[in-house]
């Protein structure tokens, strides 16, 4: 992934070095590759492919970073920037909401067929809303849970965890080591993956920091109805600038 | 009739009822009582084995667990495989005083070849009395349960240690005489209740009728395995068939430094190796029938052990296999070092044991190695089952592998959504590596299944598991209370928990209650409960919780 051209920049001198008009040299290089005595329409094959090779580069999709990102769907997608998460990026997510916009994090990395991991920690087992995960369309088989992580343990389990999945969801342990953010800042950003830390006082710096404020519910009153459907205050942090909107979340 | 020279003339050893002996021995109060052992298959609970007392009632293995409640039989024990696995070593220890070729097809099972052995004890009947006499002595009471039978193949063998009840332990199927000793058994001895089916609707009902139709004509019409079955019902033993020796360069093998004597440790390696193995097998399209697992303790011994299946091992049966016989060594060994703290039957056969020349193990595990013994060209290879990307999927299955080594096998693993009326009963946990298979189906043979009383998405987004306590109270200050009848006194006013901001407020909305009666059959896991979607908080921030009321004490279940 990392090795497709970004910037459109870096793309241009590559053409002018291959003679590719020519068809008399043929490298030997390419004879062994075909394995066989070339017959006049192998050495015309072959130098084909050259020819395609060499343009290959020039026509291979270039991909912005903004482009590479994982599309997250509206309404959290609307305030983000780019309209979604970058890939290498880590984001803090701290107030009430933030196991629902985690969630819904979690869905955009595994709507697009990547493997996602979720950490829980050890004095809170089971707070993983699985059915609500399912719901938000997060594929459950390719959603690894880790349970009961100890505060010692944790920058070991993200960090492994980081090498298996494409976004990792992890409650920030009390009194993190600066140190260890910071590595795992550094893991997310070699490994491509999204590093998604939940709760206040994350010690290291974040690409994004979501805050999610308080919400409104909708079709609950006093003794009948049912929750329906909500609005979120959501507030983000980004380099991008600063944005504080309600939004309807989409039931 | 001679016998076939590709069949090879073998002996099975049987303990009938393995599996409550293995309970016996693990509770010697049982003895006497009417309990069955448990197994669970898919969705239900089914009888694997039913002691004496519970047979003369009728309860019969395969029995749901309802109807052998029906029956009377209310006692009941988890199967332990692991455990049976391991006393059974103490059987094959004793058979290996005979010959080293034993091969275990499951815990309670054995064979091995009789060609050497018979000549030596002179003749099969004295050496089935032999081993009948050997198992008999490391049982002790449960003596009477060993079975012995000797005849060509495997197949007949076992029917003839079936048949051994009545010919006190032990029958020997003269030499070439194996299709007429099948002949007479019902189409079910071949272990395929489908197949078997198939053949009784074409008016076939003995293995003598199917293996008088024409081999060619049974292959045309059933394929392979029915060519396979066929075989086995004209008493020829068709394993070696497409048999080939495995390459040595398909050995796995692993070495533990520092010295493992734990088992799990080891276990988590042979999964490794397990997965290793049997990717390299699938690399050349074979599958495993038989492997041998080798062990090295740092004192120098070789432990080896032969496991075969039925059909080729998959990783997870295969890796099962090498926990149980780790288990079985690696528990000898610590029982033989464990004097003191009594595990008196665990003494008695090492006693018995050490008089028969059988030494026990001593020391930790240096090395383990998988060999695989035969291998049959697989039908099919099962491609990747998640889609997307396979290397995403390598590499989350080596990352969560290792995770699991670091933390234990329980604490990773992945939901799957499963029939319940709560949230937290709408999914299940399941270890990674095992079948992502729910305990309650979604479907019931194509329909939905129904739960009454089930809450209405969306589901919270947080999940109290188990629910943390809460306080639900009403405008005076009382906790709310639901009645019998599921009727609501007065109308909830404040929540009081700690896991909402705030530690909570003033109810603002509120519904339900769900009432539900969970197992109300059954007097020791039922309970009631109430459950209330309620939001909480002002006009500027809301909190949606899901309450639920449980004898008289609220608890916060989830946060929406």
């Amino acid at each position: 992934m990392t090795g497709t051209a970004v910037e459109p920049v870096g793309v241009e001198p590559v053409v002018s070095v291959e003679p590719v008009v020519s068809v008399e040299p043929v490298e030997p290089v390419v004879m062994d590759v075909m394995g066989s005595m070339p017959s006049p329409t192998d050495r015309q094959r072959a130098a084909g492919r050259l020819q395609l090779a060499a343009l290959a580069p020039r026509v291979a999709p270039v991909a912005p970073a903004h482009l590479r990102a994982l599309p997250v769907a509206a309404p959290l997608g609307d305030l983000l920037p780019g309209g979604g998460l970058a890939r290498g990026a880590t984001v803090a997510i701290d107030g009430p909401l933030a196991p629902a916009l985690s969630l819904q994090l979690l869905a955009a990395a595994s709507a697009g067929g990547e493997w996602v991991a979720v950490v829980e920690p050890d004095d809170r087992p089971g707070d993983f809303g699985a059915l609500a995960a399912a719901e938000a369309g997060v594929a459950l088989e390719r959603c690894a849970v880790v349970r009961r992580v100890t505060r010692d343990r944790w920058p070991v389990v993200v960090s492994a965890l980081l090498e298996g999945a494409r976004l990792v969801i992890a409650p920030v342990p009390q009194r993190l080591r600066h140190a260890d953010a910071r590595r795992l800042v550094a893991r997310a950003r070699e490994r491509q993956g999204i590093l998604v830390v939940v709760g206040s006082g994350w010690p290291a710096e974040a690409a994004l920091r979501i805050h999610g404020q308080a919400s409104r519910w909708h079709g609950l009153e006093a003794g009948e109805g049912l929750l329906v459907h909500r609005d979120l205050l959501i507030e983000i942090d980004s380099k991008q600038g600063h944005r504080r909107t309600w939004c309807a979340q989409a039931s | 009739m001679n016998s076939d020279p590709r069949t090879v003339r073998s002996a099975c050893v049987r303990v009938a009822d393995w599996p409550i002996i293995t309970a016996w021995n693990a509770e010697p109060s049982r003895r006497d009582t009417a309990f069955a052992v448990l197994e669970r298959v898919g969705p239900r609970e089914l009888v694997r084995a039913a002691s004496p007392a519970a047979r003369a009632l009728g309860v019969v293995p395969g029995l749901r667990k309802r109807e052998a409640e029906a029956r009377g039989v209310d006692q009941f024990v988890e199967a332990d495989l692991s455990g049976e696995a391991r006393r059974f070593e103490v059987v094959a220890r004793a058979c290996e005083t005979v010959t080293p070729r034993l091969t275990i097809d499951t815990p309670g099972r054995l064979g091995f070849p009789t060609r050497g052995p018979a000549r030596y004890f002179g003749g099969d009947l004295a050496l089935g009395e032999h081993v009948h006499a050997i198992v008999g002595a490391v049982l002790g009471d449960d003596a009477g349960s060993v079975r012995v039978g000797i005849a060509d193949g495997s197949f007949a063998a076992r029917l003839a240690a079936r048949e051994a009840r009545h010919h006190d332990g032990c029958l020997v199927v003269v030499p070439g005489s194996s299709a007429r000793f099948l002949a007479p058994f019902p189409l079910a001895a071949l272990g395929d209740a489908d197949f078997a089916g198939l053949l009784e609707r074409l008016g076939i009902h003995t293995l003598g009728d199917f293996a008088n139709l024409p081999s060619a004509d049974v292959l045309a019409r059933f394929g392979p395995l029915g060519a396979t079955r066929h075989a086995l019902a004209r008493g020829l033993d068709p394993a070696p068939v497409d048999l080939s020796v495995p390459p040595p360069d398909l050995v796995e093998r692993h070495e533990f430094d520092p010295p493992v004597t734990r088992v799990d440790t080891a276990a988590f390696a042979a999964k490794a190796l397990a997965d290793r193995l049997l990717a390299a097998l699938a690399r050349r399209g074979v599958g495993c029938v038989r492997v041998r697992v080798e062990a090295e303790t740092e004192h120098g011994e070789q432990l080896v052990r032969v496991w075969r299946h039925e059909g080729a091992l998959s990783a997870t049966a295969l890796a099962e296999r090498v926990r149980w016989q780790l288990d079985a060594w690696l528990d000898a060994n610590e029982r033989g070092t464990r004097i003191v703290d009594g595990d008196v039957r665990a003494e008695q056969d090492l006693a018995v044991l050490s008089e028969m020349g059988v030494d026990s193990t001593t020391g930790a595990l240096v090395m383990l190695r998988l060999v695989p013994e035969e291998v049959v060209a697989s039908g099919e290879r099962q491609m990747g089952l998640w889609g997307g990307d396979a290397a995403a999927a390598e590499r989350a299955d080596r990352v969560l592998g290792r995770l699991q080594g670091m933390l234990g096998i329980d604490q990773v693993g992945t939901f799957v959504v499963q029939g319940g009326r709560t949230p937290a009963e709408r999914v299940a946990f399941v270890p990674w590596g095992e079948p992502r298979e729910p305990r309650r189906p979604l479907h019931l043979g194509g329909e939905v299944a129904v739960w009454p009383g089930r809450l209405p998405d969306p589901a919270p987004t947080q999940v109290f598991d188990p629910p943390s306590p809460a306080e639900l109270l009403d405008r005076d200050g009382y906790p709310v209370v639901v009645n019998g009848r599921g009727e609501l006194r007065r109308p909830p006013a404040w929540l009081r928990a700690a896991a909402v901001p705030d530690g909570g407020g003033a109810v603002r909305g509120w519904c339900g209650p769900w009432i539900h009666d969970v197992r109300w059959w059954d007097i020791r896991q039922r309970h009631r409960r109430a459950l209330f979607q309620i939001t909480i908080g002002d006009d500027t921030a809301e909190t949606a919780c899901l309450v639920s009321i449980e004898h008289g004490r609220a608890h916060l279940d989830g946060v929406y």
